[in-house]
């Protein structure tokens, strides 16, 4: 009687095996014809997100035609990289400190974003760029005063 | 006393007319076939493989990444062959030598149309078989000279489990020939002219398939390379035209396999509208198919898991199978 | 051919040598050395080496301000950032006692277990690619991949988001992003049914995982593990119900256990923990409270003297974030409990006597992550 059973189970479990392993390749049969889901990148983009972040960027405000950094320091103090260093320069005495040079080297820059969180002035923005290639390290350390200006 | 009289005489004579140069013509084009065919394979799987994860596969190469498989072999000849320190030098030069020897003598019996075959054997589906045994052992060659421990657990692996294989093999191949009363691949062939073998023996033509795909150590029977476990298996150590030579096998053994089934279960050439040749490439294609998809839908077996299935499920299965045939044939 | 000079001279007539998995292997996740000690393909002993990628984040945090520790977290589980980054936010918010409008709890609540959802993806099927099967490892990238687009689109990063802030979080969710979620979960629900058939029901991924590595009740309280692990294990433990924080009080969920504890158990629990937290975005998106998503915190923040820890459920188990303020804006320390380490070595106990292919299977299947053990 048990010896039995036990010749059924093993039938039953071949037969169970059987129907699951075919039911698995039905299943990988329909995805076979079902339309890819992968980019061919260099042919092909994404648009980024309004949200993505990239290296920081500074805004050009449509008041002044240029940026409103007072280079107060406070995103190269929040830093957590170190990789941000400002210099202002006063017009005239008395008058608010203008940012000159705002230097960052982005390939050290872990895009956390706390230096436009920081940012008294909300001058600061990130950019849209994610492929940032280069040659040299040196060309990923940018001027961002000197970027805006170039900007149409 | 003329000496063409002479019996033996005879026969070499005949041999070198009109066999050798068959065997010679053969030879060549199975030369300049087999590495194509494994450059056309690789593409397929990695096209079949891309396509069921909703990926492309290669696209870059050629249109659609056709040319990609041969930019790699061009590759692959450009690469250093890196022989390691300690390792035996003798047999792991010769490993992927041997490999590749039964993967070309494989071909030789197989009738793939009715005019088209290199050579008729009274024996040939012995041949392949013998043949096919002897890339186990330039596994265990390759797996035991590299020294390196992974390679040769799998080496061990590929023994066991081809030893284990090869009888579900042989007792489905059996029910087979016992039908037709002979080895010659034609005549097999030519016995299924009304009816395929597959719709008399099912389930022999399911357990080839499925021993087969274990003897050519694809998934999900690739214990013997397989990747998350053993890095690479029995090939770890190798690179550049010495890998792709257990590559190159490897497919071709895939192709011989799928060429066997054919001839055994699905009527060989035999199919309507098309001539035999094309409806011999169509089944095997097929067949390879069925493999790859297969390898891409199914978790690997352990290693004692697939010794039970070979010797608690297959080889069972397998000789009742042969029982009733012999029975059947002999009541009618 | 065996190497066996690295075995002390007691063993060495015997026949057993050592494998070593890693540093760099296809299934270690990461720059992780298992030493496994092996007789034939039977496993004797099995040491994890641990170290490899260790980068100090806890010696980095007495380095800055509290501020600047907001990238670490994220860095130290790559795959559930989101909750890691949480996770630090509330243990400072505890520490100065900040208050966190409800709103931002809620959307802290959405973005976690959405990352939840996508470290579960990976554990679960590269679980089944240790065993072997590509397929549905590459199908379960896909379903994440539309997680990480939903979290770039309001965090603007897809790995490691630095999205909380204390007192909050960065930017509100939008619009798109509420309809992307719910577009997202009607489009997992309907895939289930998939994975359950090629992986669950499959014969070969069953005899693979059933009864392979049992980690007992008793074994699993011992090594401290938690998560899915000790789920598995029968333990209903899971730090979102029993010691509640942020806004899971309020959703109606269940905790997905299974008495076996093998490797089937902890697949099937994190499976099952994939629907749970469906259910808890689902909710939290219906009952999304208004209001603004931070509060008022000052620039730098500077707690007063104390301590404080703070546990929280991550994907791979409960975390502890342990910090001593000294009353100055620089953390005196911050240690964190990391769930992977205490998980990982519950495979030295379980592991032996089983086949050199079992440990890939119960590595895949405690679904460790190796920056974080090491930290």
């Amino acid at each position: 009687m048990k010896t039995s059973n036990g010749f059924i189970l093993y039938i039953q479990e071949i037969l169970t095996g059987a129907k699951s392993l075919a039911v698995g390749l039905w299943i990988t049969l329909k995805r076979l014809f079902s339309p890819i889901v992968t980019v061919q990148y260099p042919r092909k983009k994404l648009t980024m997100t309004p949200n993505f972040r990239g290296h920081i960027e500074a805004i050009r405000f449509d008041d002044t035609k240029t940026h409103h950094c007072v280079a107060c320091g406070l995103c190269a103090r929040i830093c957590p990289s170190h990789v941000i260093k400002v210099q202002g320069e006063k017009t005239k005495a008395g008058d608010k400190k203008i940012g000159r040079h705002y230097v960052i080297d982005f390939s050290k820059c872990s895009h956390c974003g706390l230096c436009v969180d920081v940012c008294p002035e909300q001058t600061l923005k990130f950019s849209r760029e994610y492929e940032l290639v280069y040659y040299s390290r040196w060309d990923t350390v940018i001027d961002l005063m000197q970027r805006l200006e170039e900007r149409p | 006393m003329n000496i063409t009289q002479l019996p033996y005489i005879k026969d070499i004579f005949a041999f070198m007319g009109s066999d050798l140069m068959a065997a010679v013509i053969g030879l060549l084009i199975i030369a300049v076939f087999v590495p194509l065919n494994v450059a056309f394979l690789v593409l397929v799987e990695r096209k079949v493989a891309g396509h069921i994860q909703l990926r492309p596969g290669p696209m870059e190469v050629g249109p659609h990444g056709i040319l990609q498989t041969l930019i790699d072999a061009v590759k692959l000849l450009g690469k250093e062959m890196v022989t390691p320190g300690m390792t035996d030098k003798v047999l792991f030069f010769l490993a992927p030598i041997l490999v590749v020897v039964p993967a070309f003598v494989g071909w030789v019996p197989i009738s793939f149309s009715p005019i088209m075959q290199i050579r008729e054997m009274n024996v040939g589906v012995l041949l392949i078989f013998s043949f096919s045994s002897i890339s186990i052992l330039s596994i265990l060659m390759a797996g035991w000279s590299s020294n390196n421990k992974y390679s040769l657990i799998g080496a061990v692996r590929a023994v066991a489990q081809n030893v284990a294989y090869e009888i579900p093999l042989l007792l489905s191949t059996m029910s087979v020939i016992i039908m037709t009363n002979t080895f010659r691949m034609s005549e097999i062939v030519n016995a299924q002219s009304s009816v395929w073998h597959i719709l008399y023996q099912p389930v022999a033509a399911i357990i080839f398939i499925i021993a087969t795909t274990a003897e050519c150590n694809r998934a999900p029977f690739d214990l013997v390379e397989a990747e998350s476990e053993l890095v690479s298996g029995f090939h770890t150590e190798y690179t550049g035209m010495r890998f792709s030579l257990f590559f190159l096998a490897e497919y071709t053994n895939m192709v011989i396999a799928a060429s066997m089934a054919t001839v055994l279960f699905l009527g060989g050439w035999f199919g309507p509208f098309f001539p035999g040749l094309i409806w011999f490439v169509i089944k095997v294609y097929f067949l390879i198919f069925v493999v790859m998809w297969v390898r891409w839908t199914y978790p690997r077996l352990r290693f004692d898991q697939l010794m039970n299935f070979a010797w608690k499920v297959l080889i069972p299965i397998a000789l009742v199978n042969l029982l009733i045939t012999a029975i059947v044939l002999k009541v009618i | 051919m065996l190497n066996i000079k690295t075995i002390d001279d007691a063993t060495v007539n015997q026949r057993v040598y050592q494998l070593n998995l890693g540093p760099q292997h296809p299934s270690t996740h990461g720059v992780m050395h298992l030493l496994v000690t092996l007789d034939g393909e039977v496993v004797i002993k099995i040491e994890p080496i641990i170290g490899y990628s260790h980068r100090g984040h806890e010696k980095m945090a007495e380095n800055r301000i509290y501020e600047q520790f907001l990238p670490n977290p994220a860095r130290m589980d790559y795959l559930s950032g989101m909750i890691f980054n949480h996770g630090y936010c509330m243990a400072v918010e505890k520490l100065c006692g900040i208050e966190v409008p409800r709103r931002a709890e809620y959307i802290r609540v959405i973005t976690s277990e959405l990352n939840r959802i996508a470290s579960h993806f990976i554990g679960a099927m590269d679980y089944a690619m240790g065993l072997g099967a590509i397929t549905p490892f590459l199908w379960g990238w896909d379903d994440r991949e539309q997680i990480l687009d939903l979290l770039e689109g309001i965090a603007g990063s897809r790995l490691t988001y630095s999205y909380g802030r204390f007192g909050g979080v960065r930017n509100d969710i939008d619009q798109a992003f509420y309809n992307g979620t719910r577009r997202f979960i009607d489009r997992l629900r309907g895939r289930f049914w998939d994975y359950e058939n090629l992986i669950n029901q499959n014969i070969i991924f069953i005899k693979r995982s059933k009864g392979v590595g049992v980690i007992s009740k008793e074994d699993a309280l011992t090594y401290g593990v938690t998560g899915p692990s000790l789920r598995g294990s029968g333990v209903k433990y899971d730090v979102r119900k029993n010691e509640p924080y942020s806004a899971y009080p309020e959703f109606n969920f269940e905790i997905p256990t299974r008495e076996a504890g093998d490797c089937l158990a902890r697949y099937q629990v994190r499976m099952a923990e994939i629907e749970q937290s469906l259910n808890i975005i689902e909710q939290a998106l219906d009952h999304l409270p208004p209001g603004p998503v931070r509060s008022k915190v000052p620039r730098f923040v500077t707690p007063p003297e104390g301590e404080c820890y703070l546990t929280f459920e991550s994907a791979r188990g409960a975390v502890g974030f342990y910090i001593v303020s000294d009353g100055s804006r620089i953390p005196y320390r911050i240690k964190v409990r990391a769930p992977s380490f205490s998980n990982l070595f519950a495979m030295t106990k379980i592991c032996p006597g089983h086949f050199l292919a079992d440990v890939i299977a119960i590595f895949g299947s405690i679904d460790v992550t190796v920056p974080e053990i090491d930290r």
